[in-house]
């Protein structure tokens, strides 16, 4: 099981962001999406997603509003501001270079 | 950072400070909406609905941790820690009243007596002066120290030399003051005024500007061009009432109108105060030949602007170079003895003259009773903090970094001071006009005091300083130290210092205790200087006499001449004479202490050697009852007589010391002597020979703390009226008497000016003036010092006794009594008063050689002053010591040992 702090320096931040992406989503509908599209192999403890959350939207990357949720509770949801959509090319360009080195070297034939 | 971002982030952080219930309520309901969601799901995977519950709280780890993990996210968490840690430390200074009091008001002596002092250099030492450039102004002075005189100022041909070959300096500038002008303005009532007569070029030499009106130029000087004058800033809002119409108006300056053209910015008197600037053709007399050609004529005083690649040392060599010249191409204008030589200052050194050493003196004090506040408040949160070590140790289990401790104490601190330091600045503002009087007795900058944005931020810097020193006073205990403190407690009182804290405590007294008798001393001497001022003989008798200044009205070189001058006089002499409650009243040319003009003196079939200055003495003018009225006893021969008039034979009397210089042991009585000296010739004295009738005693006109005065006295009636002072001796108090005495010259002579109405005893007081008040704030100081630093030993022996009541209570058991307690106590604080007396001693030592200068008939290190000083210090300090000492005697074994 993958605890948070084991995710990479920053991942978390990324994939919120990237997940604001694809639709505005409230705190809770962002750790059962991660779960779903990471079949499970990125639990995300529900406690730090909100630390992260805030800080992102403190940082001015996300913004928040409170609307309805889908059964009718009033929810508080989060999508990617301008700077946001920048901040996420950013972060994933650099995740894909960190990626590649990493599997790069992972992959090395050993002698 | 793109704008709308920043506007973004800029909301949400002023969001979360001032809309801060709102913040906190949302972030409650996202997590409850988070958790209920969570628990929803949990029960549709087949959890009881409690279990749901608990196992959503449980992955969320911790709401309220959570939330401060959030509330971290924000960055304005200082914000709200700043506001508890000062709401806390209100609350804890409230609770510990008597410790806060203490330190406020230490702190606010404290930093109230530098701000004060402070406030004084800057104003006058500091600042730079309100003239352009004023660092490039340079006052020349000439002096002749061999025959006594300080400043003899320069003649007209003097300057011409200057200003021909000085290259050095890019313009020179006189200026000169005769006696007062009168002065009728539009009113037609006839005021005296102290004139300045000036170059054109002055006011641009100097770097003023107006503030109304024009200043002179050039074009003012010479002898056909109108008479103007300007204002001075203080004069013009005094008699004027800062009307700018007056600009364009006439008024009359003795017998000549002078049109007003403008008024000079505020700017200090130097070298004397000046109410009115003319141009040279106000004075006819300037623009004499006798002034014009005279090489000894000397009446300017001279300013200069450095010329652009000149320094002042490169100005100086040029003036000794020029001067020397000067002096060997005439040297009949300069005699040998006299030992003529001109000085070149940069102004601002001029200006601060007197001034320096005595505010530097007084600030150094001021540093060192804040030191000893400083050390106090130290010493009380030392002590304060070990009852803390407690509160700051469970404060840490609790969580609090060091950090946070750190700050908490800071702020305690910071709070403290400021209350301290805004109590400061107002006691000094309180202050302020005190100050400015003390001032004007030693600069001339004196109007420039003013407490302005400079002075308030080093009152706050020197708050928040003190504050963070104190912060570092009590330990913040790291984490290792946690447990083993807890555990060396024990739950337990635990009051006691470590070794090194108490070293710190103990050297802290030690330097207060020395600080101490430092100050003192300085008081203890400039006491014992006004002691020896007060008994110096002045040669009068000060009681019961009032004096009055007559002077004559207009251009005093005409108005000498007038021959009704005299009658007149003695009608208002014989007028006050007549007044019940007066005994004697008497006419002098000036009032005795207050001098006069001089001149050099020569006597018959005598010869001065050369390697001695021609002798000089002071000209006075007196009626046959003057010395009597004055208290001056007559040595030898007799008195004036009312034959000694116009016509009968000249004579004079000499005072007893100036008998002694010209005529050694013989007996002066029946011997001549004459007025002499190339200056006579510009005055309506006469170089005839006078006979020696009487030798009387000798007056101190120029400061108690100077020579006596060699005189010469000529009868009122024989010659020329210089003008008038009246010396009335009365029956009693002669205060009571001035209301009388005015009314009755004023029934005889209605427009007569009457001047400086004041008693012997207020002349003499004049006198001392300066060092009183110098005195005074030492002592002051001294005071203060004494207090804290009083208050400071008694309050760490108290500490100790309170610390050490068991040790106290098993020494009391195994056997000694409660004088014993006591007696070790006393020794305690005898040992810490030992040794601080004794570095005191040291540093006073040294200190009081700074003093040199302003003490009188006693030497810096005066053994009476340091005994008497130390003894006192010991005796107090033991007083204070025997509280804490009491206390400890009175210690009771049985509930000492219980509370353990």
């Amino acid at each position: 099981m993958s605890k948070p702090n084991d995710l990479v320096q920053g991942t978390l931040d990324l994939l919120i962001l990237k997940m604001l992406a694809l639709e505005p989503m409230n705190g809770w509908s962002i750790g059962q999406r991660l779960k779903q599209l990471s079949a499970d192999i990125l639990q995300v403890s529900d406690g730090s997603l909100y630390p992260a959350l805030h800080k992102l939207e403190q940082e001015g990357w996300v913004t928040a509003e409170w609307r309805q949720s889908e059964n009718n509770r009033r929810a508080k949801f989060y999508s990617l501001t301008r700077a946001g959509q920048k901040q996420l090319k950013i972060e994933a360009g650099n995740w894909d270079r960190l990626a590649t080195a990493i599997t790069a070297l992972v992959r090395l034939q050993e002698v | 950072m793109g704008i709308d971002r920043f506007l973004r982030v800029a909301g949400l952080r002023l969001r979360s400070v001032f809309r801060r219930g709102a913040v906190e309520r949302e972030l409650d309901e996202e997590l409850q909406y988070h958790v209920e969601q969570q628990t929803a799901e949990n029960v549709r995977n087949g959890m009881s609905p409690r279990d749901a519950r608990n196992a959503a709280l449980r992955a969320i780890g911790g709401l309220e941790f959570r939330k401060e993990q959030v509330r971290d996210t924000r960055g304005t968490r200082w914000l709200d820690e700043i506001s508890s840690d000062l709401s806390f430390a209100f609350r804890s200074l409230r609770r510990a009243h008597g410790f806060t009091l203490a330190v406020v008001v230490t702190l606010a002596l404290g930093i109230g007596a530098n701000t004060a002092m402070f406030t004084l250099l800057r104003g006058t030492l500091l600042r730079p002066l309100p003239n352009r450039e004023g660092d490039r102004l340079v006052y020349l002075r000439q002096s002749a120290p061999g025959s006594d005189q300080a400043n003899i100022s320069f003649s007209v041909p003097e300057v011409t030399d200057f200003r021909a070959e000085a290259k050095s300096l890019s313009s020179i500038a006189e200026y000169s003051q005769m006696v007062p002008f009168t002065i009728v303005g539009s009113d037609g009532h006839p005021a005296r005024a102290r004139v300045g007569v000036i170059t054109g070029n002055y006011f641009d030499v100097l770097g003023l500007a107006p503030i109304a009106g024009r200043l002179t130029t050039p074009r003012d000087d010479g002898p056909d061009v109108p008479s103007v004058a300007v204002l001075s800033y203080r004069y013009w809002m005094d008699r004027f009432g800062g009307d700018p119409r007056i600009v364009g108006q006439t008024v009359r300056l003795n017998d000549r109108s002078s049109t007003i053209i403008g008024v000079l910015q505020p700017a200090p008197d130097y070298p004397r105060r000046t109410e009115i600037f003319v141009n040279m053709v106000t004075s006819p007399h300037h623009l004499s030949a006798t002034m014009v050609t005279g090489r000894t004529h000397r009446m300017s005083e001279l300013f200069a602007r450095l010329a652009p690649t000149a320094t002042v040392e490169s100005a100086r060599a040029e003036i000794d170079r020029i001067s020397a010249a000067m002096m060997r191409d005439h040297p009949e204008a300069y005699e040998k003895a006299a030992k003529h030589s001109v000085a070149l200052f940069p102004l601002r050194d001029a200006l601060n003259e007197r001034a320096s050493a005595t505010f530097w003196l007084l600030m150094g004090a001021a540093t060192f009773v804040l030191l000893i506040a400083c050390a106090n408040v130290a010493n009380l949160t030392l002590m304060r903090g070990v009852g803390r070590e407690r509160e700051m140790l469970v404060r840490a289990a609790l969580g609090a970094g060091r950090a946070r401790l750190r700050r908490l104490l800071i702020v305690e601190n910071l709070t403290l001071a400021t209350i301290g330091g805004v109590l400061g600045v107002l006691v000094s503002a309180a202050a302020l006009k005190l100050l400015v009087a003390f001032a004007a007795q030693f600069s001339p900058r004196a109007s420039e005091i003013r407490i302005d944005a400079t002075v308030l931020a080093v009152g706050l810097a020197t708050s928040v300083l003190a504050a963070i020193l104190l912060s570092f006073m009590p330990r913040v205990s790291s984490d290792g130290a946690l447990a083993s403190a807890l555990g060396a407690s024990n739950g337990g009182r635990r009051i006691t210092l470590g070794h090194g804290r108490q070293r710190v405590q103990q050297t802290l007294v030690i330097a207060q205790i020395a600080v101490c008798m430092i100050l003192l001393t300085g008081a203890g001497l400039l006491m014992r200087t006004m002691m020896n001022l007060h008994s110096v003989d002045t040669g009068i008798q000060a009681e019961h006499v009032l004096t009055l200044e007559l002077p004559l009205q207009g251009d005093l070189l005409k108005e000498v001449m007038k021959p009704e001058n005299l009658g007149n006089y003695e009608r208002m002499r014989d007028r006050v004479a007549s007044l019940p409650g007066v005994d004697v009243a008497a006419l002098g040319s000036a009032v005795p202490l207050r001098g006069s003009l001089d001149f050099e003196v020569k006597a018959e079939n005598r010869e001065t050697p050369p390697s001695r200055p021609t002798p000089r003495a002071s000209v006075k003018l007196v009626d046959p009852k003057f010395f009597s009225a004055a208290g001056i006893p007559v040595l030898k021969g007799r008195a004036f007589e009312s034959t000694d008039r116009r016509g009968s034979g000249l004579v004079v009397i000499i005072s007893g010391a100036f008998a002694k210089q010209i005529f050694g042991d013989d007996d002066p009585i029946g011997k001549r002597i004459a007025w002499t000296g190339d200056v006579l010739r510009f005055t309506p004295f006469s170089g005839a020979w006078r006979t020696v009738v009487g030798v009387v005693g000798d007056t101190r006109d120029h400061g108690l703390d100077g020579d006596v005065t060699p005189s010469v006295y000529e009868p009122f009636a024989q010659e020329i009226v210089l003008g008038g002072a009246l010396i009335v001796r009365t029956a009693s108090d002669p205060a009571a008497m001035q209301q009388s005495v005015v009314r009755a010259i004023r029934d005889v002579a209605p427009a007569q000016l009457i001047e400086h109405v004041a008693t012997f005893d207020q002349i003499r007081d004049e006198a001392v003036a300066p060092r009183r008040l110098n005195a005074m704030f030492i002592s002051s100081f001294g005071a203060l010092a004494l207090v804290i630093a009083m208050v400071g030993i008694a309050g760490v022996l108290a500490f100790a006794v309170t610390s050490r009541t068991s040790e106290i209570g098993i020494r009391m058991s195994l056997g000694a009594d409660a004088g014993r307690v006591r007696r070790m106590i006393l020794s305690e604080g005898g040992v810490l008063l030992g040794i601080g007396v004794a570095l005191g001693l040291a540093g006073a030592l040294f200190a009081a050689r700074l003093l040199r200068g302003m003490l009188f008939g006693v030497s810096p290190h005066d053994p009476l002053t340091l005994t008497g000083v130390a003894v006192m210090l010991a005796a107090v300090g033991v007083a204070a010591c025997w509280l804490p000492a009491a206390r400890a005697a009175r210690v009771d074994p049985a509930i000492a040992l219980r509370a353990e």
